[in-house]
């Protein structure tokens, strides 16, 4: 760069694309033709959309049909706050809800747990017991509208308890429940978690989930596995669907272990994946992931119905790729994502605010996030056709490319013995620390240009533009106190009854069903703290996941 | 705002450094990357993990004779979390011992981090010369000033 106007000008005007291999660094061509392609046999390779192997998306029709759900993460503060902000969403068009907890309900303590009260509600919503339900889906059609739950470690196994025992209260019957709960406990052990989820009981408690809905909530999705979270560590676009594919390999055999016809679950099951800045890689990404998955679940699994053969998936964009300098930029990197997501053929999309790197969304940047969406859906045309980049010599090229790179990671994760060895051997971890500092080094050796951060730099903002949230002075406070009081009000001999019960269940074998026992417990109002506590002591793990507290007399051993 | 050239020359020991996270927070990945290049230039490095009370991380740093506390927030909990660790400090008498943090941190928080007595805040986009360039700086100064 020159301080020289006409220089830099000049230097501008020359400038020639820089970075010609994909952001997973595939060499690309300056362009591709139908050599490239000389092997490909439409039927085989792609098929036409809505046909096995379902290459070109899932539906015949795509978004004439019906368009994408548009869902925006939520959660902050105390239900109250989270409801408030959902009616927002819903006032101004969102079609589907996400609602995401705080860390303490990740972790699986309550809001008055000594290590949590500063952090209560700070990263998504203050959930410790069904009173905090009752806040949360006030005047929320929950029989009408379909929900998704980010909820991945045990939280999931709480969140479900909770959300039935919520509905039964309300004379919904749970067979009417649409929506999804995330419950991908193999991913959580790399999202910042530590060890609070280990791999045997979230692995337990992941198909007690996938086997309590099989069975009572057909319309539900038992399991969103999350290729996002995996992605958001610097993994590249076959890392990410290898290792995705890899868990869900992994509850799928642990689902027919439990003796569940592979057809019966496998029509909820669905992915979460990351929609990042590469536009193309993108697109081929996911359509390399829809034609692997259709031939792992057709060819390894016997799986025969349409449903279980397909990959549907919902795209988070990447809040990984923002930046906390000129945020207003991440507005036009979320609108590209997006529309990767869109061609890509999602079936839900959450748009990230573009204050992502700063702090929880405020309402104006939420806002702009779902005005993002509605002028993807209604403005641009890209509703038109399904699979719009569909036979494209380079899109058909970089799918296969991706396909292959994905299905070498893979095959490396099933000779290691499938991902719960790779995990357990530190393998996983080991390629995830490596993924981040070739990432880093990337961006630093300016081998990956980032706009505002090492290119096009300028002094920075004195403020947020748009404002940013803040969670206000003594919220955890408050939040502990609310926890406090319900200890002090409920039917503590009737928790205590609830919790022994629960225990007396979670010593009858892996393969019982502890779902009825939890939902039986947030009934009478017992915590998430203490009714995961309960579940982890009786199966060999300490009460609490923070090695803090002890469990109370009525359960310990 | 670099580099370690400006501070008084000291001993040659390496400046050591403290990282952690207080509280629930589990963004780690930016923790793990300062590690690493704190580390390749040349200082030592204690990284203490997630989860971590203030208590904990003012104990550790004490015990192991740091010169620098280094703090990554992304939960938004910073303000309440540097206060804590600020007056641990102050009741251990080592209030000299600075305290840089980094994470997400809206700009508008950056005045009342200073207030509170945290000397550096890095917010993500910070580059390689930048992040090492204020810890070396910090650190010397801190172990000049003993």
């Amino acid at each position: 760069m020159t301080d020289d106007p006409t220089k830099a000008l000049e230097q501008a005007y020359r400038q020639g694309a820089t970075d010609n291999d994909s952001w997973s660094g595939i060499p690309c061509q300056g362009v591709y033709g139908p050599d490239d392609l000389s092997e490909l046999d439409y039927q085989e390779a792609l098929g036409d959309p809505g046909q096995f192997p379902y290459t070109r998306g899932i539906y015949p029709d795509m978004y004439r049909g019906r368009l994408w759900t548009k869902r925006e993460v939520c959660g902050f503060g105390s239900g109250r706050d989270t409801n408030e902000r959902m009616r927002f969403q819903i006032a101004n068009g969102v079609s589907g809800l996400s609602i995401i907890t705080d860390n303490n309900g990740s972790l699986g303590i309550d809001a008055d747990h000594p290590m949590g009260i500063t952090d209560a509600g700070t990263q998504g919503v203050s959930v410790s017991s069904l009173a905090d339900f009752e806040e949360l889906f006030a005047e929320v059609p929950i029989d009408r509208v379909s929900i998704a739950f980010d909820n991945s470690g045990l939280d999931a196994f709480s969140w479900m308890a909770l959300y039935v025992a919520y509905a039964e209260r309300h004379g919904i019957d749970p067979a009417k429940l649409r929506g999804t709960v995330q419950n991908d406990t193999l991913h959580f052990l790399y999202c910042g978690y530590g060890d609070s989820c280990p791999v045997d009981l979230g692995l337990k408690t992941s198909v007690d989930i996938i086997e309590y809905c099989t069975h009572h909530m057909p319309l539900w999705h038992t399991g969103n596995v999350n290729f996002y979270d995996l992605r958001e560590q610097g993994l590249d676009a076959p890392q990410e669907v290898a290792f995705g594919f890899g868990n869900a390999i992994e509850y799928t055999e642990k689902a027919l272990e439990r003796g569940l016809d592979i057809d019966a679950f496998s029509a909820r099951r669905s992915f979460y994946c990351s929609a990042h800045i590469d536009l193309f890689e993108e697109v081929a990404k996911i359509r390399a992931a829809r034609r692997m998955w259709a031939r792992i679940m057709r060819d390894d699994f016997g799986a025969k119905a349409e449903r279980s053969l397909q990959f549907r998936f919902g795209a988070h964009t990447a809040g990984v790729s923002l930046t906390a300098v000129q945020p207003l930029n991440n507005v036009v990197r979320v609108a590209y994502q997006a529309l990767a997501a869109v061609l890509a053929g999602a079936q839900s999309v959450h748009c990230c605010s573009y204050d992502e790197p700063i702090g929880l969304p405020t309402e104006t940047s939420q806002g702009l996030a779902i005005r993002t969406q509605q002028i993807l859906a209604h403005e641009t045309g890209v509703t038109r056709v399904s699979d719009p980049l569909g036979g494209s010599y380079y899109i058909e090229n970089l799918t296969n490319q991706i396909e292959a790179r994905a299905t070498a990671i893979l095959a490396t994760i099933k000779e290691q013995g499938g991902m719960g060895t790779a995990i357990r051997s530190g393998w996983v971890q080991r390629q995830i620390d490596e993924a981040l500092l070739l990432r880093e080094d990337e961006i630093e050796k300016g081998e990956k240009t980032i706009v505002g951060v090492n290119e096009y730099r300028q002094p920075p903002e004195t403020e947020t533009p748009g404002g940013f949230h803040a969670a206000p002075e003594g919220q955890g406070e408050r939040l502990a106190a609310t926890v406090r009081k319900l200890r002090a009000e409920r039917d503590n001999a009737a928790v205590a009854k609830a919790l022994r019960e629960l225990h007396a269940q979670a010593q009858l074998g892996e393969r019982h069903n502890l779902i009825p026992a939890m939902v039986a417990a947030a009934h009478a109002n017992a915590t998430i703290g203490e009714m995961l506590g309960t579940v982890r002591i009786a199966l060999g793990h300490d009460y609490d996941p923070m090695g803090v507290l002890q469990p109370p007399a009525e359960i310990a051993a | 705002m670099s580099a370690a050239g400006t501070a008084p020359a000291t001993e040659d020991r390496a400046v050591r450094v403290l990282l952690s996270k207080v509280g629930l927070d589990g963004h780690d990945r930016g923790a793990k990357v300062v590690s690493a290049m704190l580390r390749d230039a040349g200082m030592e490095v204690i990284y203490l993990g997630i989860h971590k009370t203030a208590e904990a991380i003012v104990r550790a740093a004490l015990q192991e004779d740091v010169d620098v506390i280094g703090l990554s927030s992304l939960g938004g909990s910073h303000l309440a979390h540097g206060q804590q660790i600020i007056d641990l400090l102050r009741q251990s008498d080592c209030e000299h011992l600075p305290v840089v943090l980094g994470g997400t941190v809206p700009v508008e928080d950056i005045p009342r981090l200073e207030e509170i007595g945290i000397r550096a805040v890095l917010r993500p986009g910070s580059s390689r010369e930048e992040i090492v360039g204020i810890v070396e700086d910090l650190g010397r100064r801190a172990r000049a000033a003993i």
